[in-house]
């Protein structure tokens, strides 16, 4: 515990530099511009940082992508209250309440609550992270190839299944062709190219980054240019820094939604948009205050806030431990720290233990910036808003091209940041969620390697694979979450809850006996 | 998409779905299993990409039964939805912008200069989406004048960056 307060001291003092204080400062201010802007999301902010990053130093580098990701999660609650668009998909709760209080006149209110929420579950969300990565990174030593493949499975599952709430099934389909994809190109046992048909390229693999750009880039240009335009409200700006008897009245709201939010964000690609809105339902379902939900509630509008950005930091909790992306900003931060040299992983205790605290150190930075930059020239940025889709998209795109391109000069990468564009666009069009596909690609690579390096272990044998304690809590989360959509078992649950309140109503016991 | 129209979408999607299942798991028998080497039967490549094709085969069977149950295989396809699709404002607005991006990234980056190419691509995406043919051309200096300066400034500045900052060989 001491060692750790001690390696965070160091990591902050690291970064007290102009150097990297202004790195930080436009890093998390360019985050939240392109968090503001409806086409431009987290997920692509990072990406296309990366590309343009990828020369610097490690820290510096990971720095500005932390800067990035956590301005543009809370960047995007500017569109949310001001245009009723979420800048990015984890800011759509935010609408629900933010929008209506804008309507009223209460935008700069509402812009300095959603500020104050996002800082303060930043920072319960790094508090978060840098107590249990190393708890996780030491039981994560203990994981063989059983656990790896039973995790990867989890993963899909669980993430499948959250990103799709409407439809379990099309979120598990999404994943597995994710893993699908990943199994393109040369394989690590004996150096087959498998589903290459002789390309070269092809052999090499597909990259993460090309594909996640278009996937979140060129895929979200496309669904922009659709959609019919947007009109900005016309609201007055007037009072931004939010009452300390509003945080105080709500700080239950706060820490739970908090809480929730650094849960969801641990769960493997599981993200933002759904921390915000599980945080939402729990502050619904607690408050005194229900009527106001959706109506314009401060309440509703810290918990979405409060429960996205928390996630953040959540989900730099299983990229460090188990090199397992949190969320899909994470698995760009995943790829970029493995651009940069560093692996993140069971290991990195032993290889970088210093890293974990220079992220925590990082999150620290960027959630003041974010404070005080999201507190301060309200008015100006609202300008940006203005800027028409007809003149963002094409710079967008223009981007996503160059990024895709930059990493390895080859055009192969634009080819491939296209065609998954495109598949990204329709998985969209048809209520596929991306996310899981995401995490597929990831953790591919990961699955094939332990499944088989296990199955060899044990000679096919499958007991083995049942019977370690930590593959046991893993199969029952995964049985869990697959039976627990079914039908039957809603109906037997619904049943045996009507059964169980029955029994604790007032005075029902009474009735009984008499 | 709407809503009513989605067990239809599945219905087609499933039968891809299925089709590219099949294909990925007839690979996956036929990729080599280097039995004259020696090697550990379970460690051969096709083994990982099989089992993913078995359960996406499985899954896409399910949402194929279900888009069944639901009359998705009722497609009622004619001319005039086609016609309404296709001249719907919002399909319109799409097919340009792919189309646009798929000549940018496809045909223009491999073929001409990269500054070149990036500001054609600009200039044209602003001007196809707010130039308006009825109105006359006084009317609209300022879009042309707004697209010339971005489709300059931009491309110029992104050579610069990538060129000279990222040292990175433009294609």
């Amino acid at each position: 515990m001491l060692d750790g307060i001690v390696r965070f001291g160091h990591a902050v003092m690291m970064f007290m530099n102009p150097g990297n204080l202004f790195d930080v400062l436009w890093s998390t201010q360019l985050g939240i511009i392109v968090g503001m802007l409806p086409g431009l999301t987290a997920t692509m902010g990072v990406a296309l940082m990366t590309t343009l990053t990828y020369k610097m130093a490690p820290g510096n580098a990971v720095l500005i992508l932390m800067c990035m990701y956590i301005g543009a999660i809370y960047g995007g609650s500017r569109s949310a209250i001001l245009l009723n668009i979420p800048g990015t998909p984890a800011n759509a709760a935010t609408c629900l309440d933010g929008h209506p209080l804008a309507k009223q006149g209460k935008a700069g209110e509402a812009i300095g609550l959603a500020t104050t929420g996002s800082f303060l579950g930043s920072l319960f969300g790094m508090i978060m992270l840098a107590f249990f990565t190393p708890l996780i990174g030491n039981i994560a030593l203990n994981f063989k190839s059983f656990e790896f493949f039973w995790l990867c499975v989890f993963g899909i599952v669980i993430c499948g299944n959250l990103t799709a709430p409407k439809d379990p099934l099309k979120g598990w389909i999404a994943g597995f062709f994710g893993l699908f994809v990943a199994m393109i190109g040369m394989e690590g046992m004996h150096a087959y190219a498998r589903f290459s048909f002789g390309n070269v390229q092809l052999s090499g693999g597909i990259a993460l980054i090309p594909a996640m750009v278009g996937v979140f880039g060129f895929s979200e240009t496309l669904m922009i240019m659709k959609q019919p335009k947007f009109v900005l409200i016309d609201s007055k700006i007037e009072r931004v820094i939010p009452r300390l008897s509003d945080i105080i009245k709500y700080k239950r709201t706060i820490l739970r939604s908090g809480v929730i939010g650094t849960i969801i964000g641990a769960i493997p690609g599981v993200g933002e948009d759904i921390a915000a809105w599980v945080s939402y339902d729990f502050a619904r379902r607690a408050s005194k205050e229900r009527d106001l939900f959706g109506r314009g509630s401060k309440e509703g509008l810290l918990a979405a806030e409060t429960g996205n950005n928390a996630c953040v930091p959540g989900a730099m909790i299983p990229v460090l431990s188990l090199a397992v992306p949190g969320s899909a900003p994470a698995a760009v931060l995943l790829a970029a720290m493995f651009i940069h040299g560093v692996r993140p992983g069971p290991l990195i205790m032993i290889e970088f233990p210093d890293f974990i605290y220079q992220v925590v150190a990082m999150t620290l930075l960027a959630t003041c910036a974010m404070f005080v930059l999201g507190l301060s020239m309200v008015r100006a940025l609202v300008k940006v808003l203005t800027i028409p889709r007809e003149k963002m998209m094409p710079f967008v795109f223009v981007l996503c091209a160059i990024g895709s391109y930059a990493i390895q000069s080859r055009m192969f990468d634009v080819y491939v940041m296209i065609v998954f564009g495109i598949i990204g666009y329709y998985m969209r069009a048809m209520e596929y969620p991306v996310a899981p596909t995401v995490l597929g690609i990831i953790l591919g690579d990961l699955l094939d390697k332990n499944l088989r390096r296990a199955l060899v272990l044990t000679d096919g044998e499958m007991i083995p694979f049942f019977t370690r304690p930590i593959s046991l809590i893993l199969i029952l989360f995964i049985v869990l979450t697959i039976v627990g959509r079914t039908n039957l078992f809603k109906k037997v649950m619904s049943a045996m809850m009507g059964k169980i309140n029955k029994i604790f109503r007032r005075g029902s016991y009474q009735e009984s006996i008499t | 998409m709407q809503q009513k129209n989605m067990p239809k979408a599945d219905f087609v999607t499933s039968i891809v779905l299925l089709l590219f299942a099949l294909a990925i798991l007839i690979m996956s028998i036929q990729m080599p299993r280097y039995e004259g080497l020696g090697v550990n039967p379970y460690s051969v490549p096709g083994i990982v990409p099989g089992l993913l094709g078995v359960i996406l085969l499985i899954l896409s069977l399910v949402l194929l039964i279900r888009s069944i149950i639901r009359k998705g295989y009722q497609l009622g396809l004619n001319i005039e939805i086609v016609k309404q699709y296709f001249t719907d404002p919002s399909t319109r607005n799409f097919l340009f912008t792919l189309i646009l991006s798929l000549v940018y990234g496809v045909l223009l980056l491999t073929r001409i200069p990269y500054l070149l190419a990036t500001a054609l691509y600009i200039l044209f995406f602003i001007l196809i989406f707010e130039y308006r043919p009825k109105e006359n051309m006084s009317s609209q200096k300022k879009t042309i004048l707004y697209s010339l300066v971005e489709a300059i400034s931009v491309s110029a500045g992104i050579t610069l960056i990538f060129r000279y900052l990222f040292l990175v060989d433009l294609p």
